[in-house]
């Protein structure tokens, strides 16, 4: 098992909280079309970060930025201290979880199957998985709550726990950050509070860096220990009271808030 | 009947070629590549074409030519402009197009060309069967040291992008694979039958099992039983061995289907026996 090297990447001032992801200034663009301009906020370790925004405003966009998936067109892009250059070989820092898995509910792999596939870059190409991969697995199984279901087929688990077995894909390397792009879209109520109850928990537990893309401003309200709100711009950068108190964000949804007691609720949408 | 030479050449290579097409035919059910693995058969029709007009051997030509319809379906289908089926149907066509008018102006329009529509294995030689058993090889490594690579490819390819895997390399890897696999089948069951051996045995095993290792086991069982039986069928009867293998193989689909856990029939059965 590779050690954990996080602590070695960061340079530069050592007081303070360290800044995990740091944006200055970014501008992106998918086939010729902007997508993102002028993004600059920092994510300091141990934070939750929200980033809220309408659909198409380039929220995904920005994930991949800073998994590297996309090049910035300018502007500087700092993950763990590393350029998205030097981030490829350390990718096992970070977990990533996908909008929506579109998988195939019949695809012959078991919750087991599906977690190991999170360690496949730390197994290494040409190697079968060892002890210390299958007990990585059975932990992030056994963190959110699997254990006992690890045999069953993906697709017979119902909403929640498909979601739950991929954030253990995301937890079962040596994760430091977790990338969320959505992850509690589709689920009802009830599973998407257990999900976030989760995911706090083990934030705490394991002094994880969370950025959790989402549209529902109820959410972050509450879990979210900062809020960065965009659209194609970046329009709001604070504390969740202060973005979502903001005059601002009902020019950014073109909705209004109904601001109660530190809880945005979402009102009907005026197009 | 193995007293034969030519019996005995047939079965070492159709073994061979059914362990590597069910291998493979995991990921052409999982990752829905049937379709892709017609188009590059057919194309192969362009590729032996080439080699009989131009006199090398076409087993080289249709290996080099298949290789490239099955890269530039992926190009065309990655690059997202063009959907994967439409690229499959107009390349497919235009090769074997390509195919005909080279046989005619090659004046090579004779019955070599129908063993290679479909197949001629009791006509391998020994020297066939080293090329089989070469290229078997090198696709079985493939898909055996990337296995778990193409595993989480074809289950989440986002996800496997973001975790820093070689995506492209992979998934190219993947249709060349199936592209030399398809050339060496060729001689076993034929252009027009060779898409039965890449999609039969891991759509028996996906009937019968619920994890990718229990299928992988009845994809080989079925595939190789399936050449086997078929060639003694062929052999008893006197009839075409690659119509015989085929046939044998959708015999064994019918009974997996029939089996299958997830028939409500079977899941009564199983109620009752508990």
């Amino acid at each position: 098992m590779r050690e954990c090297r996080v602590g070695e990447f960061f340079t530069g001032p050592t007081d303070g909280p360290r800044q995990v992801i740091i944006l200055e200034d970014m501008w992106a663009s998918l086939d010729g079309h902007s997508v993102l301009e002028g993004i600059t906020f920092s994510l300091a370790e141990g934070t939750f970060l929200g980033i809220i925004g309408p659909n198409g405003a380039g929220k995904t966009t920005l994930i991949r930025v800073i998994l590297g998936l996309v090049k910035p067109d300018r502007g500087v892009v700092r993950v763990m201290g590393l350029s998205p250059e030097e981030l490829k070989h350390e990718l096992h820092h970070i977990g990533y979880m996908p909008q929506q898995v579109l998988f195939d509910p019949l695809f012959p792999v078991s919750v087991y199957d599906v977690v190991m596939m999170g360690r496949t870059c730390c197994i290494g190409t040409f190697r079968f998985p060892r002890r210390a991969d299958r007990d990585a697995v059975m932990r992030s199984i056994d963190a959110v709550g699997l254990t006992g279901l690890e045999k069953r087929p993906i697709g017979e688990l119902s909403g929640g726990q498909q979601k739950r077995a991929f954030l253990a894909r995301a937890l079962c390397l040596e994760t430091r950050i977790l990338l969320l792009d959505e992850p509690t879209s589709g689920l009802d109520y009830e599973a998407q509070e257990n999900f976030m109850g989760l995911l706090a928990r083990l934030k705490a537990e394991q002094g994880l860096s969370v950025t959790f893309v989402s549209h529902d401003v109820n959410v972050l309200a509450r879990f979210a220990d900062e809020i960065v709100c965009i659209n194609r711009t970046m329009h709001l950068h604070g504390k969740p009271l202060d973005v979502l108190g903001s005059e601002r964000l009902k020019d950014v949804y073109r909705c209004e808030f109904d601001f109660l007691a530190g809880v945005g609720t979402h009102m009907d949408s005026k197009e | 009947m193995l007293a034969y030479g030519f019996a005995q050449r047939a079965l070492v290579g159709g073994v061979l070629v059914a362990m590597v097409c069910s291998l493979i035919s995991f990921f052409v059910v999982v990752r829905r590549l049937a379709f892709v693995g017609m188009g590059i058969s057919h194309a192969a029709f362009g590729g032996v074409a080439i080699g009989l007009a131009a006199g090398i051997d076409p087993v080289v030509s249709a290996g080099g030519f298949c290789a490239a319809v099955a890269l530039g379906i992926g190009w065309f289908s990655r690059r997202g402009r063009i959907h994967e089926d439409t690229v499959i149907g107009i390349l497919f066509a235009t090769a074997m197009a390509l195919g005909v008018v080279l046989v005619r102006l090659a004046g090579a329009y004779n019955l070599d060309l129908m063993s290679y529509l479909f197949g001629s294995i009791l006509a391998l030689s020994w020297s066939d069967v080293a090329v089989i058993a070469v290229l078997s090889a090198l696709s079985a490594a493939f898909i055996l040291l990337f296995f778990k690579e193409l595993l989480f490819i074809s289950f989440d390819e986002e996800t496997a992008t973001a975790s820093g895997l070689p995506v492209r390399f992979v998934y190219y890897g993947l249709l060349v694979t199936m592209a030399l696999t398809i050339v060496i089948s060729i001689k076993l069951v034929g252009i027009i039958l060779v898409s039965a051996l890449l999609v039969v045995p891991g759509a028996a095993g996906t009937q019968l099992s619920r994890n990718y290792r229990g299928v992988l086991v009845i994809a080989l069982l079925v595939g190789v039983a399936s050449v086997v039986l078929g060639l003694y069928l062929s052999f008893l009867w006197d009839v075409a061995s690659g119509a015989a293998i085929v046939l044998v193989l959708f015999a064994f689909f019918l009974v997996s289907m029939a089996l299958s856990p997830r028939r409500a029939y079977m899941q009564r059965l199983r109620r009752r026996a508990r």
